[in-house]
Parts: C-alpha cells; sequence; structure tokens
C-alpha cells in the first residue's frame, strides 16, 4: 500500500493532549478551504450515528465563530458545537476554542483546537492538537469518538459494497 | 454498542489516570513482586502502594495472591489490550473522516 506515508498518526503527548498527523496530496490553500468552508465541511464531517448535521457556520478570521448543530431522532437539537477562532494565518495556522453542549444546553467539554499546515510538493501535512481540560476530559472525547468510528467504518463499508 | 460506556474499560483508565499505578504496571512488567517490593522504588508507604493495587485489581489489571506472608502480584494483560482497542477507534473515526477529505480534495482538484 502506498498510503504509509499520510497514515493517520495519533498520540497523547501529554495528559491532557491529543495530537493528530495525517499527510493530504493536495496544496495547502484546498486543505484549508475543504475543512474550513461550511459546504464542504458537511462532506467530510461524519455525524454520530443516526444523526445529521443541520448548522454549519464557520467564519475562519480572528474571532469569527464556528457553529455546528446536530438533530437526532429524539431532539433537534441533539448536539451543538460553538467556538470562535483565535489566531488564523491562512492556510498555515489556525487555533479556535470550541464548547460541545446537549440539545438541553448542558456543556458536554470544552478543547483548544490548534491546526498546523505544512505543504511541501504539493502534498500537505496537518497537524491537529486538541488541548482538554483535564486529563478526564481527554479520554472521554476518545471514548465519545468510539461510536462515531464504528459508525463511520459501517458507511465506508456501505459505500464499498454499493459501489 | 457493546464497548461504549464499559464501566470495565472505565476502572482501567481510571486505574491508568495515577503516575504510581502506571509505575507499578511498569515493575510488574517485568515479573511478579511482592507489595514491598513495588512499594520501596515509589518511596511509598505500605498502606499507600495497597491502595493503588487495589485500584489495579479493581480493573483486573493486576492480579494478587498470598503465599506465606507475602502479597504476591502479577500483571494481567487483557485489559491492557483492550485499552488499546479503544484508542483505535478513535483512530478510525478520524481516518475515516480524513478518507472523506482525500475524495473532496481530489474533486476540488479536478475542478481548478
Amino acid at each position: 500500500m502506498n498510503s504509509n506515508a499520510k497514515e493517520l498518526q495519533i498520540t497523547t503527548p501529554t495528559d491532557t493532549t491529543i495530537v493528530l498527523t495525517r499527510s493530504f496530496n493536495a496544496q495547502s490553500r484546498l486543505v484549508w478551504a475543504a475543512m474550513f468552508t461550511p459546504d464542504k465541511m458537511r462532506r467530510w464531517m461524519l455525524p454520530p450515528p443516526g444523526w445529521t448535521l443541520t448548522t454549519c457556520e464557520c467564519d475562519a478570521v480572528v474571532a469569527g465563530a464556528l457553529a455546528l448543530a446536530w438533530k437526532s431522532d429524539e431532539a433537534d437539537p441533539a448536539m451543538t458545537l460553538r467556538g470562535v477562532f483565535t489566531e488564523v494565518v491562512p492556510h498555515e495556522r489556525i487555533v479556535h476554542t470550541e464548547t460541545m453542549a446537549l440539545g438541553s444546553g448542558q456543556v458536554i467539554g470544552s478543547v483548544l483546537e490548534r491546526h498546523e499546515f505544512a505543504e511541501q510538493g504539493g502534498a500537505t501535512l496537518l497537524r491537529i492538537t486538541q488541548t482538554y481540560a483535564s486529563k478526564e476530559a481527554r479520554d472521554g472525547a476518545i471514548a465519545s469518538g468510539m461510536d462515531q468510528g464504528m459508525e463511520a467504518c459501517y458507511r465506508q463499508l456501505d459505500a464499498v459494497l454499493a459501489g | 454498542m457493546v464497548l461504549d460506556r464499559s464501566p470495565r474499560l472505565d476502572r482501567v483508565f481510571h486505574a491508568l489516570a495515577h503516575p504510581a499505578r502506571r509505575a507499578i504496571i511498569r515493575q510488574l512488567s517485568g515479573g511478579e513482586r511482592n507489595l514491598s517490593e513495588l512499594a520501596s522504588p515509589l518511596k511509598m508507604t505500605f498502606p499507600a502502594a495497597t491502595k493503588h493495587v487495589r485500584v489495579l485489581e479493581a480493573a483486573r489489571l493486576v492480579r494478587r495472591r498470598v503465599a506465606g506472608r507475602e502479597h504476591l502480584c502479577r500483571l494481567e494483560a487483557a485489559p491492557l489490550k483492550e485499552a488499546t482497542l479503544w484508542t483505535e477507534q478513535f483512530r478510525r473515526h478520524w481516518e475515516a473522516q480524513f478518507q472523506a477529505l482525500d475524495s473532496l480534495l481530489e474533486e476540488m482538484k479536478s475542478k481548478e
């Protein structure tokens, strides 16, 4: 497989951080556009099982807002994500806060998310550093990814089978 | 979802959250140790070491047996494997999203 070079690496350098690195076969401006333009974000942000992304707003400038909301069969919204961009160097570096809450308004957790883009030879190495308030919050975030991970796998499988 | 909200996995991660307990696991990876052997390099009292070993026992990371006056501890590897699987699912979730991003980027490149 030639995908080894771009394989996702996940590390936990401290008790409160998760670092994800992944290479993309595109220039950084394209990766940036795909990650921070609402109509494109809708294409790759896989929602939790049975959920639909209803709101997707992203204004990637300093003090600009990030607002996402999902609905489920039981609740609309079932979950919201709100954040503010605190540092923006186009196509290079972007930092935003992020607070997840249930539809009831109960806050689940907050994270500071830093994205760094390094372009080389037409490809882009993306490094995402997530900083949580505590080790428990960090571990909880990994746990919540598990449901979604399973669902994402099934979807990928569905797509392969349908194709 | 079988693995989600697993109280057992919660205990494993609670157990691994303390540096003294991670140190005990490192020691036990070298083989069976008694409680005083575990306590001394950590500069810990016997009751304090016992308390940490109990947390590790509750998570089934450590098994303790009594041989005469000695309490011998050994490592149980299975829950650690489960903890590894747990992070693997997190990885898959992100990888699935990034693969969707790969497809989107190919489409964006072809439109330029």
